[in-house]
């Protein structure tokens, strides 16, 4: 982990702008099983310091690919050029944000490394399993990835602190043959926050969920187109947390809302049924540890929760310091690089659309014909809040019921047009950390949500 | 330290190791990059970097290690980090490195920057779009400088050293009147000189015209089965979404591949022939060593609709016992048709011009399903407007067989030459 070696470098800050210097590093580990060939076992490591300077709101950054007192030195002195050489150019004239407060944020936990032969004796356990236990299979892949970043972070006039996000997952991915030869998929991630240590002990904790994985698999394996149209449908827990990150997310990221987003004029508006809460939490989520904790952003902003919807109303953006300023609101830790060659942008930690009431079988009864929407593969939204999940995993529900599965299709709507249409709500949470977010640079994101009972737009053949 | 010297010293570390088999590529890159928000500058961003990645081998066994600490102890860490991983794995033949392909020196691009005319480049740009396209907002703009010298090296004896810099702009732009806003479109360019002003590269002209002319969209009704033209971008999209499907290792090793047993037969229409070509004059920075070891190859995936091979990197072909493509960089070239784009609109009775698709990754069967993105509806030969939530579905493989026509019009963006291509069969759904 790193080691606190640049603190003293703030002496170098240059005054009547605002600067942060930040020592990153970010670790990989990867091992990949294609049918039990080892097609991939490496790991890398990339550490490096950045600095990021404000004069009057034209940025400069700097990074340099070495952590040491002088690259510290080098960076400051370069991100504040930076900053005037561009200013001659910007004519960008905005006052500092105000300093919240400062203060030290201590270190959250640690890193435990774990050597490849342990990871890969772990995935040859699991794939075994699954070879053993369905040799029926057309194919068969595990893979195990680990992103842990650490971070130290120094600003002029905010908090200083050291973080780290260590996550680790096992994704296994299976395929089937339908009757006509044709190939269907499915994966599951396992894993989260934390280390190897914390998850992979004991493979055989994963069985229960890679025969789960498997029956659903033999499900889509019989699987039929959905009906292209608009639908009356049930999204899983995942679809809430991807809606919750595609379809809103994003368009309450304030530098989106800056270039024209659909949460602008909405603002105070209704934009959801009063059902609809959503809340982009930094640390904590009922008492206990979010997916993906963060205490401390990039720019030295102490981390707390954001309230984005409230009882159906929007109430708030995500900001960085200067967003927050322009817009009146309070940053909230939000601004985050991804490795130390990056500058903080606005990015969201562990959003969610918080629970209901109804249980989740409540919500399929009520369904005469529609589809019960589990899994995503990935999804994409738009300015005009505009939005596309893939979905990997489906059912028809027939009079309360669940039918056949479907195969692969993809649902589309406008967020906060389709959100009004909510009518029900789960009492349970589902969350899921596994994957990247991508606006300029990745970042590691958790996103969650409860059953819901609303309209969409479904595509099929 | 000098990048050579850093290059001698892994490979003295590797010897001192006893590691009798091995390849590595040591970098130095450098980037200027100016970031543009709401049409002004707001950020210049300076990134030195460095890369160190090697593969070792211990028998029949392979590890990996790469990282940024290019000091003798990071090298030192990364031969222990990839020495470790190599006995941790298990006996693997297909594993390999690239026969020797001797000593080698690539110059490419432009190695010293002109920042000042850089600068007054993407000035330009940002007047001329406020000029002549009023209604359309550059949310965000890139323009980076890039520069790198990389050494590779075998012991089967090979020795590449890559020395070059490019431009290249890229702008996520939107267009709106009141409360009224257009959805996100992005274009990129990249390239060796600044002696054309950006708007004319590329497609971006295309692209502001387009997101102007999109404010006011319709929702589509019903659904039908219509043609699909699909705009250079996401024509590019497809193709790799194809390419990945139907032809490289991971869906050729286990087997799932709807083009498993297709090489040299037909997979797509006649009008279609995809080659990947480094050596091309229009492509600014192609490959020239892959990432296996090889001297880089211009190479044709499709010719005239026949397969000619799959995209395999060595280890997959010493893995299915198919030859090895001597190219894994991304350097697409597609071969224009006889037609002009008017004229594909002018057959076309009902469909889409369809500037990008935002859908799920298709599965190995190749179904895709998803949303037409700045995307205009097709009647009677002639473009009607803008369309919002309207979904698009098809199978890939159908889509290739299924191909109406491809333009003369060309995209050029640096990267990669694309028509426009239009496709039949596909079914179009709104509400």
């Amino acid at each position: 982990m790193l080691q606190d070696i640049i603190g003293t470098k703030r002496e170098l800050f240059a005054d009547g702008v605002q600067t942060v210097l930040r020592g990153h590093e970010n670790r990989n580990r990867r091992v990949v099983l294609l049918k039990g060939n080892l097609v991939q076992n490496a790991r890398s490591e990339a550490a490096g310091i950045s600095a990021r300077v404000n004069n009057k709101g034209t940025f400069g950054f700097a990074s340099i690919a070495e952590y040491s007192p002088e690259a510290a030195e080098k960076v400051i002195r370069a991100a504040t050029e930076n900053a005037l050489a561009l200013g001659r150019h910007s004519g960008r004239d905005i006052p500092l944000p105000v300093s919240m407060g400062t203060g030290i944020v201590p270190l959250n936990t640690e890193i435990r490394d774990t050597d490849q032969k342990t990871i890969i004796d772990m995935c040859r356990t699991v794939d075994r399993y699954i070879e053993t236990r369905y040799p029926d299979l057309s194919s068969r892949t595990v893979v195990y990835y680990e992103d842990s970043q650490d971070r130290i972070v120094y600003s002029s006039d905010a908090y200083n602190g050291h973080l780290v996000t260590p996550r680790c997952y096992v994704y296994v991915m299976m395929s089937a043959e339908t009757k006509d030869g044709a190939p269907v998929e499915l994966f599951k991630a396992f894993g989260g926050f934390g280390s190897f240590y914390d998850h992979f002990t004991k493979p055989e904790e994963l069985f229960p969920g890679i025969d789960a994985l498997y029956k659903k698999l033999m499900d889509k394996k019989e699987g039929v187109y959905a009906e292209a149209g608009y639908k009356t449908v049930v999204l899983g827990g995942m679809m809430g947390g991807m809606l919750a990150h595609e379809a809103v997310g994003h368009t309450v990221e304030a530098d989106l809302v800056r270039g024209g987003s659909v949460a602008g004029p909405n603002l105070n508006k209704r934009v959801a049924s009063n059902l609809v809460t959503m809340v982009d939490f930094a640390h904590t989520y009922q008492g206990k540890p979010a997916p993906l904790p963060v205490y401390l952003d990039d720019e030295g902003t102490k981390a707390e929760d954001d309230i984005l919807i409230k009882d159906g109303i929007l109430t708030g953006y995500m900001n960085d310091r200067e967003s927050a300023a322009e817009y009146g609101m309070q940053p909230l830790g939000n601004a985050r690089g991804w490795s130390f060659a990056d500058e903080p942008i606005i990015r969201m930690r562990n959003t969610c659309i918080l629970p209901g009431k109804s249980t989740v079988e409540e919500l399929i009864a009520s369904v005469d014909d529609g589809y019960y929407l589990i899994d995503s593969g990935n999804g994409q939204a738009d300015l005009t809040g505009e939005f596309m999940f893939g979905v990997t995993c489906g059912y028809e529900i027939k009079n309360g019921k669940l039918g056949k599965a479907l195969l692969d299709t993809t649902v589309t709507g406008v967020a906060f047009e389709m959100l009004k249409t909510v009518d029900m709500v789960s009492d349970t949470v589902e969350w899921s950390s596994s994957g990247f977010c991508g606006k300029k640079q990745p970042m590691a994101v958790g996103m969650g949500g409860p059953h819901m009972r609303c309209k969409i737009m479904i595509g099929g053949r | 330290m000098e990048l050579r010297t850093t290059a001698d010293l892994m490979d003295t570390i590797l010897q001192e190791q006893k590691i009798g088999k091995y390849s590595f590529c040591v970098t130095q890159s450098e980037k200027q990059e100016l970031n543009l928000e709401n049409g002004g500058f707001k950020l210049l961003r300076t990134v030195f970097n460095n890369n160190g990645n090697v593969k070792v081998f211990l028998g029949e066994k392979m590890g990996a290690a790469a990282g940024n600490d290019l000091s003798e102890n990071g090298l030192q860490k990364l031969v222990q980090e990839a020495k470790a991983a190599a006995a941790s794995a298990s006996d693997d033949p297909c594993h390999d490195i690239a026969p020797n392909q001797g000593k080698d020196v690539f110059r490419q691009g432009q190695y010293e920057p002109d920042m000042d005319r850089f600068i007054e480049r993407i000035k330009e740009f940002v007047d001329t779009a406020a000029k002549e396209y009023p209604k359309v907002k550059i949310m965000s703009g890139i323009g980076s400088y890039d520069r790198w010298n990389w050494i590779s090296r075998n012991t089967n004896g090979t020795e590449f050293e890559g020395i070059g810099g490019q431009y290249s702009f890229s702008i996520e732009i939107c267009a709106g009147e009141g409360e009224k806003t257009t959805g996100l479109d992005y274009t990129h360019v990249s390239m060796k000189s600044l002696d054309t002003p950006f708007m004319e590269l590329g497609d971006i002209r295309r692209h502001l015209e387009d997101v102007q002319n999109s404010i006011y969209p319709e929702a589509l009704e019903g659904k039908f089965e219509g043609t699909v033209i699909m705009t250079p971008g996401c024509a590019l999209d497809f193709i790799w979404m194809t390419l990945s499907n139907y032809i490289t290792d991971g869906v050729i090793i286990d087997g799932t591949s709807q083009w498993l047993d297709k090489v040299g037969e037909q997979v797509a229409d006649e009008k279609l022939t995809i080659s990947l070509k480094p050596f091309d004059e229009r492509i600014v920075i192609g490959e020239r060593g892959t990432g296996n070891g090889f001297r880089s190859e211009d190479v044709t995936l499709i010719d005239k609709g026949v397969l000619k091979t799959h995209w395999l990197s060595l280890y997959g072909a010493n893995k299915t016992g198919r030859p090895a493509v001597k190219n894994t960089g991304s350097d697409l070239v597609v071969e224009p048709g006889k037609g002009t784009l008017e004229e594909l609109i002018a057959s076309v009775d009902k469909g889409l011009l369809m500037g990008g698709f935002s859908g799920g990754q298709p599965g190995t069967n190749g179904e895709f399903s998803g949303v037409a993105k700045n995307s205009f509806l097709i009647e009677n030969g002639k473009i009607k407007g803008a369309v919002t939530e309207t979904m698009v579905n098809g199978n890939l493989g159908e889509a290739f067989r299924n191909i109406r026509g491809i333009s003369k019009e060309l995209k050029c963006d640096g990267g990669s030459v694309v028509p426009y291509i239009a496709v039949d069969g596909i079914v179009i759904s709104g509400k």
